[in-house]
């Protein structure tokens, strides 16, 4: 086939298709759809970086938070009177699962050091009048069942930033809690250089 | 010049057990420290311009003895009560400092409050209400189950203030704040801030106060509502993420879905040059912010 053939086949072409010519509209315009359809896709490959970044977050936090939240639990006041007795005759804390989702554990680490610190805690309530005894135990219970509570949701949004934040942070609230009870107590009734 | 002092300790009142009434008097230094421990009772510290510290008041009639002692420039007041504290150890006690003295008191259910003294205070108590003023130096005031107020007058220092139960209220505070509490509200009322940190499980947090430029404010709750109105302008980057609570800003942006699975919110925005940095979480505490 030459050129002017091609030509030829190309004129004949057109005259034929402008003949079949009437617009066909669609019914709406279909831009935005497409458009939104491009941009899902853009989004969708963020959100899994994003997913990625919070997975790697959540680690980094997971990590931090245990080993912080220990540390904490096991760092002394130095001025702790608290005498060794048999806590089997102490109001019994039972430790707190330190489930992180439905993924993560808190370390056996973190258990030990959640374990002393309770300890110390039911030693101290038992000197507490029982008043005071009440509304610390109330509000450990409410923090444990924030615990829950962001566990629940986390177990759900295993990936969200914000609830693994809170948990940990609220693993640490019950943690300063129970160190404070026992430190102010402490302080007030046995501290040797009072 | 730098005066190193021997240790001075003389023991003056030692109280009998049927005695009441307790009025005692020491010279003291006048920027020292002023250590008291009560267990129930009452403990009133004000301020005045003698280098002396004067004790008076009502000891519990099964109260062993009233610790009264000076060891350098620290002084020690000490009500002592039996091992076994079944009753009449109630002691209400009223001490003047120099103005100048730091404190630190601890109790357990006695209430403290605490007037017209410049020093760093160290305040706590297990069950009683704790009541301070705070001027130039830095404060310290814990309670588990009892009420935290301070009243600042708008001098820069650092507040660390903290309960189980209690609330927390303060005035006129200025500088950076740390508040922290269980069950019990937080209160920020007036005064100015480089630094806010504001923390609850499920109490509520209300801040009325400013933010200066350059400032950082964090605020975190599980299960209490935020409410916060600045004192005049802002100039801060916000970070604001709740998982299930809603979000209102008075600063014109809104916040969007953090996701199409979940019902959280965020709400990201710059305020004036976005000096600072604001960061506000909740699970299911609503926020609210405004400006006045």
């Amino acid at each position: 086939m030459n050129r002017n053939d091609d030509n030829n086949f190309d004129d004949e072409l057109m005259a034929k298709a402008a003949k079949l010519a009437t617009p066909v509209a669609p019914k709406r315009d279909l831009w935005p759809d497409i458009g939104q359809a491009i941009t899902a896709q853009v989004v969708r490959e963020r959100t899994v970086w994003n997913t990625v970044w919070a997975q790697a977050a959540a680690v980094i936090l997971l990590v931090g938070g245990s080993a912080g939240l220990t540390y904490m639990a096991m760092s002394g006041d130095g001025d702790s009177t608290v005498p060794v007795i048999d806590t089997q005759m102490q109001l019994v804390f039972e430790p707190v699962s330190g489930s992180f989702g439905s993924q993560y554990f808190l370390g056996p680490g973190y258990q030990d050091a959640h374990r002393v610190v309770a300890d110390n805690l039911s030693v101290r309530l038992d000197e507490l009048s029982p008043e005071a005894r009440a509304d610390v135990l109330a509000n450990i219970e409410t923090i444990r069942k924030a615990i829950d509570d962001i566990n629940r949701a986390l177990a759900e949004n295993p990936g969200n930033v914000l609830l693994q934040e809170l948990l940990i942070d609220t693993y640490r609230d019950e943690l300063s809690v129970m160190k404070k009870v026992d430190t102010i107590s402490n302080n007030a009734m046995y501290r040797s250089d009072i | 010049m730098k005066i190193i002092r021997l240790a001075l300790i003389s023991s003056l009142g030692i109280a009998p057990a049927f005695a009441d009434d307790v009025n005692e008097i020491m010279d003291a230094d006048s920027d020292g420290t002023v250590t008291v421990s009560n267990v129930a009772g009452s403990v009133e510290i004000q301020g005045w311009s003698r280098s002396q510290v004067e004790v008076t008041g009502e000891l519990g009639s099964r109260v062993e003895e009233l610790i009264f002692e000076r060891d350098g420039d620290e002084i020690l007041i000490k009500v002592r009560v039996p091992r076994n504290r079944n009753g009449g150890i109630s002691s209400d006690l009223s001490i003047s400092v120099p103005v100048g003295s730091s404190l630190q008191v601890h109790t357990v259910s006695a209430d403290i409050t605490v007037s017209d003294v410049e020093g760093e205070q160290e305040l706590e108590s297990v069950s009683g209400d704790v009541e301070t003023e705070a001027h130039a130096s830095d404060i310290e005031l814990g309670s588990v189950s009892g009420d935290v107020e301070v009243q600042g007058d708008n001098q820069s220092i650092r507040s660390r203030l903290s309960t189980v139960s209690g609330d927390i209220d303060t005035d006129s505070l200025a500088g950076e704040i740390d508040a922290e509490s269980v069950s019990g509200d937080v209160s920020a009322i007036n005064g100015s801030f480089e630094r806010a940190m504001l923390n609850t499980v499920n109490g509520e947090i209300v801040f009325r106060a400013a933010l200066l430029d350059g400032g950082r404010m964090d605020v975190e709750t599980v299960n209490g509502s935020v409410d916060i109105e600045y004192d005049g302008d802002v100039s801060a980057r916000f970070d604001i993420e709740t998982f299930n609570g809603s979000i209102r800003n008075c600063f014109g942006p809104d916040s969007v879905r953090t996701s199409r699975y979940a019902p959280g919110r965020e709400l990201k925005f710059t305020e004036g040059g976005g000096s600072g940095r604001v960061t506000i979480n909740t699970l299911n505490g609503s926020i609210r912010l405004c400006k006045n």
